[in-house]
């Protein structure tokens, strides 16, 4: 008889760290029944830099190029919520045009990382060409934070009290002509992608993020408002001047890979948008306001929270009135995101699996920080 | 709800014991008993006027003089925001768990655990998870923490 020679048990396989699709370095350890999965184990760690020890060893102006790397594809944003935090401290008065100049990085960076979660969710699902096509407009972009503060990726700009230089007189023009094609070419990306039948067939339906799970792991941005969450904190407790532009909020509720990909798409459209009336509004003036290079802000506690890319990113500052903080915890969303792929990934297939954390868009240092 | 009704209302449904921290920031800050905090999870997840049904962050502190847990809650119904601590001495280091009513807990408390050397009562996955599997300097977030290959320069 079959069942007396045949036997089935669950197998184990390693997959990563240095695996192609898991964006870093993750490890997931798969128990797989053939290609179902049954669990999911990540080990993570591999990029420990104790990042929140050494920061409390430096100064609040030392602290900035470590955030750079604890979040190096949105490095703009973790730079601006350590500052807001440190801000937040103090009664510096941020001049308005440094408040303009962050909010245009903050949008051109966040189009830079949905541009490369697009790119890179396609290529992880065999799609070669969206993945040019969207570095191609991503490059642009790393251009114009070069011209800025002459980095592309760690870019050490927004400091505790404004920014570091003011742009550069090419830059205007340049940005706009950058705005001015961006709508056309995510159109492009739409008609490679959002109808291709291989790329609903991987995506729709597949990853369902269910509003119960959305809570219980605490996911937050686009992937919470692909599933009918519709909370951002740009809206919902604006920072900085974003109570002053005119932007939607897009919100999916398919709960599924398909509608994380909507999101992204349409959230680059409405980063545009801002960046356009940013740069229509930029008044002249100081870049940044008179800060000592002891800062030293008030004995206290403070949580900021932003939305970066990929979700709220926060930073629990503790200072005890030196010129160091005394305590910093960075919250990175990647963290919850990676903790929810287990219950999400229950029961199926391994391919799913990578559409899921391309989707998802996690990113490693944020998480080992 | 504003600040001062949110904590008030807290104060007026739940029975435990609840202390104020008085800051300029726009949410509440309590302290709450380590012994009520499962209680009080569970009271600010159900209760129908509050649904803080997000965990977003959970710091280990260390004062110097004793541990403390920061847990910041938020409710995307309401737009609300909580933050609420537990004060852990040295000489009794543990706190209870809470991940049955968030999972996203089991790995805030894991971190605790081995960033700090909070024990966490009902945890039953303590594991290494940043630090390397044969880590044997102890516990690297406590401030009188010194490493092997730490140098301290002088002060300038």
């Amino acid at each position: 008889m079959a069942e007396d020679y045949l036997k089935t048990e669950e197998m184990v396989v390693n997959m990563g760290p240095n695996h192609p699709s898991t964006h870093g370095v993750a490890r997931l350890i798969l128990h797989l029944d053939g290609e179902v999965i049954h669990e999911i184990e990540p080990v993570i760690g591999y990029l420990h830099r104790a990042i929140e020890k050494v920061v409390e060893n430096r100064t609040y102006a030392q602290c900035i190029p470590m955030m750079d790397r604890f979040e190096y594809v949105t490095a703009m944003m973790a730079d601006w919520s350590f500052a807001l935090a440190a801000e937040r401290l103090s009664d510096i008065e941020i001049p308005e045009r440094a408040e303009y100049l962050r909010v245009i990085m903050g949008e051109l960076n966040r189009m830079a990382s949905h541009l490369l979660c697009v790119g890179v969710t396609a290529l992880d699902l065999g799609a070669l060409t969206p993945f040019l096509y969207t570095f191609r407009e991503r490059e642009d972009i790393l251009d114009l934070f070069e011209m800025t503060c002459g980095q592309r990726l760690t870019y050490n700009y927004i400091w505790v009290g404004g920014v570091a230089k003011d742009i550069p007189p090419e830059f205007t023009p340049k940005c706009r002509e950058f705005l001015d094609k961006i709508d056309a070419k995510v159109d492009d990306y739409e008609r490679v992608l959002t109808k291709n039948p291989i790329w609903l067939a991987r995506n729709k339906d597949v990853g369902m993020i269910p509003e119960k799970m959305v809570y219980d792991y605490g996911v937050t941005g686009p992937s919470a408002r692909a599933s009918g969450i519709n909370f951002d904190v740009r809206r919902n407790d604006p920072y900085s001047i974003y109570d002053r532009f005119d932007f939607k909020v897009p919100v999916y509720h398919g709960c599924d890979c398909y509608d994380r990909y909507m999101m992204r798409i349409q959230e680059i459209r409405q980063s545009a948008r801002i960046v356009r009336q940013a740069l229509e509004n930029l008044p002249e003036g100081p870049v940044r306001a008179k800060v000592s290079r002891t800062f030293k802000p008030k004995e206290g506690e403070v949580y900021s929270r932003i939305e970066s890319a990929r979700g709220e990113m926060g930073v629990h500052l503790i200072s005890d009135g030196s010129p160091k903080p005394f305590r910093v915890r960075l919250r990175g969303s990647s963290y919850s995101h990676l903790c929810a792929i287990p219950e999400i990934c229950r029961g199926l297939k391994i391919a799913d699996l990578v559409a899921i954390f391309a989707s998802l868009d996690i990113i490693l240092p944020e998480i080992d920080r | 709800m504003t600040k001062q009704e949110l904590t008030s209302y807290i104060q007026e449904k739940f029975s435990g014991e609840i202390q104020v921290i008085e800051n300029d920031q726009k949410e509440p800050y309590l302290i709450i008993q380590p012994k009520d905090l499962h209680r009080f999870c569970r009271f600010i997840y159900d209760d129908t006027r509050l649904l803080l049904t997000f965990l977003m962050n959970m710091s280990g502190v260390d004062t110097k003089e004793r541990f403390e847990v920061v847990y910041n809650v938020c409710s995307y119904r309401y737009k609300l925001r909580l933050y609420f601590k537990i004060l852990i001495p040295y000489d009794k280091a543990e706190f209870d768990t809470i991940r049955d009513i968030w999972p996203v807990a089991d790995w805030f408390e894991r971190e605790i655990w081995e960033l700090f050397g909070v024990n966490v009562n009902g945890h039953p996955n303590l594991k290494r998870f940043l630090l390397p599997d044969d880590w044997d300097q102890g516990y690297p977030m406590r401030k009188d923490w010194q490493g092997r290959d730490v140098i301290t320069l002088p002060e300038r």
